[in-house]
């Protein structure tokens, strides 16, 4: 077995563990390394071939692949190590890693500081319990995505959706331009899942119907899809069988949720949180384990590109502080999810930041109008921001800089 | 017979006055084997399923034939053997099996023992595609069969060969034990029932034991179970992983294997077996042996000795995600009420967390849904028998059909009137227990009609599995990927299945050339993400090993693509 020893381990090669590499680099760090299981970098990226990535950070509309390719080359003029085609089996909480790869073999990456970037896994049909029969024909968008876009194959003729999250959006424009008939989105929710600009830009402008408070509840064929059964789902969220109608289609793509992929976290012995599902992390990305930190959506499944690289940047900043200083962190307030908010991002922050930006992440809980976002630490608003509209899928990024000690959980309220 | 005709029909009459049915909607004959006939319709299938099972059970009856129809229920099928005929002979063999589960599996194997030309044929592309596929691995102890049924006597004896077997062909058993829990005074009886029913077939270490020693046992089990009664022989095992290890053993002692062959016809001259018509062709051979499963009924016919029914009864599984390993070890299931008690939770020798089956009466053989009732049933059940157990964490849930004769036994048996054909039907729980003694009852009435059949003295009853990489060392897997670096890529991250592994499956004894085959081979596709990451992969591979388009890729055979063709820009003959 090889042992390796870095400054940092990052784990994944996506947009998080892309920014968190090349962020260490500029921050000084000499020994990176970059593990990525797939047999290039960019993660789920390189199979994003639609436009809308990087508005934010870049200001331009690129697609997944040039947005991934940006960091790619940054990588690669910075001469951080990667190893791609490794697949990490195991993380210890003393911040040992074990991987394999067919040329490598077995090895023993030891790091000062580890970052998490494993990302996230769609949920199947079982977790949105869908009946019937197990044909071919179902798949999650994701694989469609990478069957359509990567391997240059079409998976059906006619498509039902359901769910109708983003990638389950942007495919019903992918799968309608290749020529695949896209009967309809069903969406159990009473709203949206993905973000406002993608319903019109994939579905409107497609004249694709988007079915609210619908569901599937049962798949029909034995070897092939030959149908799906949907149903209106009452107040209670059950379907009501009496609105049942069957719809012919070859073809169930699955855009019913991200979960983060936390296996190698939960094996480590890393706190995870019962909503996001990822790591519990503070103001520097740092888990309930020294120098193990975490970003992106391992951490929660981000919306937007660039919160996710941007974690990732506060992660590795994070991680080179740990390496140079080694000091024991200073006091820490937790964050309060308050009215209407269903999670905050991190879940801690150094009391003692007076004069560092601070970043929090949240979603509210149901969709609002005209609201406004306040950040308070023991009775005082810290920050107070107007939004015309907030909805659960579009997360709301919030950057403020204390002036002083925080002598207080921080809690934000959205009303 | 003991009871005349006549009485036998008088009491189906009585019998049929229970169903509120017009008398001329069902009608019966005998014949003087004690076969009763059934013919008619009736208004849902469950009843005509209740009429088979009350004729089968009055005396004198010895089974039941039954052709009741009922809205939904599918008709015995038989396709024009004409052109299959004409496709000429294609092989031969001495014995032919039909029906690549785990009883034709095993009984290859057996077989294989002495010097004969043994030719196995599965209608499907990969072996275990039916009963087997979807049964829960229990290895019963023996306690829930009726007393002197060939249920019983097969179930205890091969309960008893599990452990040998094991060994011998290198798959995982866990003998662990079960319960049947009782939560008040009331399941007393059906507990007590099911102890003596076990002391008479001869179950060992058989006891009823309170609540709190069953805990002590099984830490996961309900705070709510009173007593239970505990059977230390049970096990478990992988049906997919004991049924293709029994197909390689038979391979390397000389069997041969024809998948996606399906029985079209049986030939027969003068009342003897002379071969078979299949969908690859004729093959002549002496003995066939019908180990058909749910089909077993239609091959007897095509032999013109059907003299009972399979009505398939349907059972869902439910599989969690393997972060409840360690949650619960031992099987549990309540008390029972009707034909099966249907199953309960227990942990697979994988390690993950399993619930069921459910059992639900089904018209057609080929109803493999999982309805909410089923999924409710089974839910309910497992959440009274165990604690601190996430519903959740369920990461795909799967039904498949038990093979269920009228009189609820095993027919295992030489046919009366067809000689050199052997009837192995009625194989639903506790087949998977029983399989072991169910060979050597086969053998044995193989060895009856061919008693100089010559010893394979080569016969080698090991074999030697290779390693899964998920269960080596830190230092076998060093070891491993210098000898093939192939170990080295991991292509299921959930089921840490590595690429040389599959293509160890794509190229085995018996290769595999669907996704599920692969996945029962190599667990690729069976954890958590079902397959989302890992199934472009697994299809990559099976078009370059096999040589064919990504498009040609299957999930379980013909009609299953997972692609449909090339996309327009691809410049690969779009359509």
């Amino acid at each position: 077995m090889n042992t390796l020893s870095y400054d940092i381990a990052v784990i994944g090669g996506g947009p998080a563990g892309l920014a968190a590499a090349v962020k260490a680099r500029e921050l000084g760090m000499d020994r990176i390394l970059l593990v990525e299981r797939d047999y290039e970098l960019g993660g789920i990226l390189q199979q994003c071939i639609h436009d809308g990535f990087g508005l934010l950070r870049f200001k331009k509309q690129l697609s997944g692949c040039q947005y991934a390719q940006k960091f790619i080359d940054l990588v690669a003029e910075g001469g951080i190590d990667v190893l791609c085609d490794t697949m990490v089996l195991e993380l210890t909480d003393d911040r040992r890693i074990y991987a394999v790869s067919a040329q490598e073999g077995l090895l023993e990456i030891r790091a000062q500081a580890v970052i998490l970037a494993m990302g996230c896994r769609e949920r199947t049909r079982s977790q949105v319990s869908i009946m019937g029969s197990r044909p071919a024909g179902v798949l999650t968008a994701g694989s469609v995505q990478r069957y359509i876009n990567m391997e240059g194959y079409l998976p059906g003729k006619k498509a039902v959706i359901l769910g109708s999250g983003d990638i389950g959006l942007i495919m019903a424009r992918r799968m309608t331009l290749e020529g695949i008939e896209v009967e309809g989105v069903y969406e159990v929710m009473s709203s949206l899942g993905g973000l406002r600009r993608n319903k019109v830009q994939c579905l409107d402008d497609y004249g694709i119907s988007l079915h609210l408070s619908t569901t599937v509840t049962k798949i029909h064929g034995n070897k092939r899809v030959e149908a799906v059964t949907v149903a209106l789902v009452g107040s209670d969220g059950k379907p009501v069988r009496e609105t049942e109608r069957v719809i012919p289609c070859d073809l169930l793509v699955l855009s019913v949720g991200l979960i983060p992929e936390n296996e190698l976290s939960r094996k480590a012995g890393v706190q995870l949180h019962p909503v996001t599902r990822g790591p519990v992390v503070d103001d520097t990305m740092m888990t309930s384990i020294p120098g193990v930190f975490a970003a992106g959506n391992v951490v929660a499944v981000f919306d937007l590109v660039d919160y996710v690289s941007r974690s990732g940047e506060i992660a590795a900043q994070g991680a080179v502080d740990f390496i140079r200083r080694q000091s024991a962190r200073g006091n820490m307030v937790d964050t309060v999810a308050g009215s209407n908010v269903g999670f905050v991002l991190p879940q801690r922050v150094n009391a003692d930041c007076g004069g560092k930006e601070i970043n929090l992440y949240l979603r509210v809980r149901k969709p609002m109008k005209d609201v406004r976002a306040e950040i308070v630490c023991n009775g005082k608003i810290l920050k107070s921001t107007r939004y015309g509209v907030a909805n659960p899928p579009e997360m709301i990024a919030l950057r403020f800089v204390p002036d002083g000690p925080l002598d207080g959980p921080l809690t934000v309220d959205v009303r | 017979m003991t009871a005349n005709k006549q009485e036998i029909l008088a009491a189906f009459s009585e019998g049929l006055k229970k169903f509120d049915l017009d008398s001329s909607a069902v009608s019966a004959r005998i014949e003087d084997d004690g076969i009763l006939t059934l013919e008619g319709s009736t208004k849902t299938w469950q009843t005509a399923v209740d009429i088979g099972h009350m004729a089968a059970k009055l005396p004198g009856v010895h089974n039941v034939v039954s052709d009741l129809t009922a809205p939904g229920a599918v008709p015995l099928k038989r396709k024009d053997s004409a052109p299959y005929r004409a496709m000429g002979v294609v092989d031969k063999a001495d014995v032919v099996i039909i029906g690549g589960g785990v009883t034709g599996c095993a009984i290859a194997r057996q077989l294989t023992q002495y010097r004969v030309n043994i030719l196995l044929l599965e209608k499907e592309e990969d072996l275990c595609e039916g009963s087997s596929k979807a049964n829960n691995g229990m290895v019963h102890s023996g306690y829930d069969s009726k007393p002197a049924s060939l249920k019983a006597r097969l179930n205890v004896r091969g309960n008893a060969q599990y452990t040998k077997w094991s060994q011998q062909l290198g798959f995982k058993f866990n003998r662990t034990g079960s319960f049947v829990c009782g939560f008040g005074e009331e399941d007393r009886a059906a507990i007590e029932g099911l102890y003596e029913n076990g002391v008479t077939n001869g179950v060992p270490g058989i006891e009823i034991i309170s609540g709190n020693r069953a805990r002590e046992m099984e830490p996961g089990l309900s705070d709510s179970v009173q007593f239970a009664l505990w059977t230390p022989s049970a096990g478990y095992a992988e049906p997919y992983e004991v049924t293709l290890a029994l197909a390689e053993n038979a391979v390397d002692n000389g069997a041969r294997f024809r998948l996606g062959c399906e029985v079209v016809d049986i030939l027969t001259k003068d009342g003897r077996v002379q071969g078979v018509v299949t969908t690859q062709g004729v093959i002549p051979c002496d003995c066939v042996i019908n180990a058909a499963g749910l089909y077993a009924d239609e091959i007897a016919e095509m032999a013109g000795d059907r003299f009972y029914s399979i009505h398939p009864r349907r059972g869902a599984l439910v599989i969690f995600d393997k972060e409840n390993k360690g949650k619960i070890r031992t099987f549990s299931g309540v008390a029972p009420n009707n034909y099966t008690k249907g199953g309960g939770p227990e942990e697979t020798p994988e390690g993950t967390l399993l619930w069921g089956p459910s059992a639900l009466e089904v018209p057609d053989k080929e109803d493999r849904d999982v309805d909410r009732e089923d999924m409710e049933f089974i839910l309910e059940k497992g959440m009274r028998l165990t604690k601190g157990i996430d519903p959740r964490s369920v990461i795909t849930y799967f039904s498949g059909n038990r093979a269920a004769t009228y009189s609820e036994d095993f027919v295992i048996q030489n046919s009366r009137k067809i000689k050199g054909f052997i009837h192995v039907a009625g194989i639903q729980s506790p087949g998977f227990a029983s399989a072991p003694a169910i060979a050597e009852l086969v053998e044995s009435l193989y060895l009856g009609q061919n008693p100089d059949t010559p010893i394979n003295t080569a016969f080698n009853p090991i074999r030697k599995p290779e390693p899964a990489f998920r269960d080596c060392t830190q230092e076998e897997r060093d070891r491993l990927i210098a000898e093939n670096p192939a170990y080295g890529r991991v292509v299921c991250r959930c089921e840490t299945v590595t690429e040389a592994e599959i293509l160890r499956a794509v190229h085995g004894k018996i290769p595999a050339r669907t996704m599920d085959a692969v996945k029962r081979r190599t667990r690729a596709g069976m954890g958590r993400c079902q397959s989302g990451f890992c199934g472009s992969r697994v299809l990559e591979l099976l078009a370059r090993e096999w040589k064919i388009d990504p498009s040609e890729v299957t999930l379980k055979g013909k009609g299953s693509e997972i692609l449909v063709r090339p996309s327009r820009n691809t410049g690969r003959n779009a359509e």
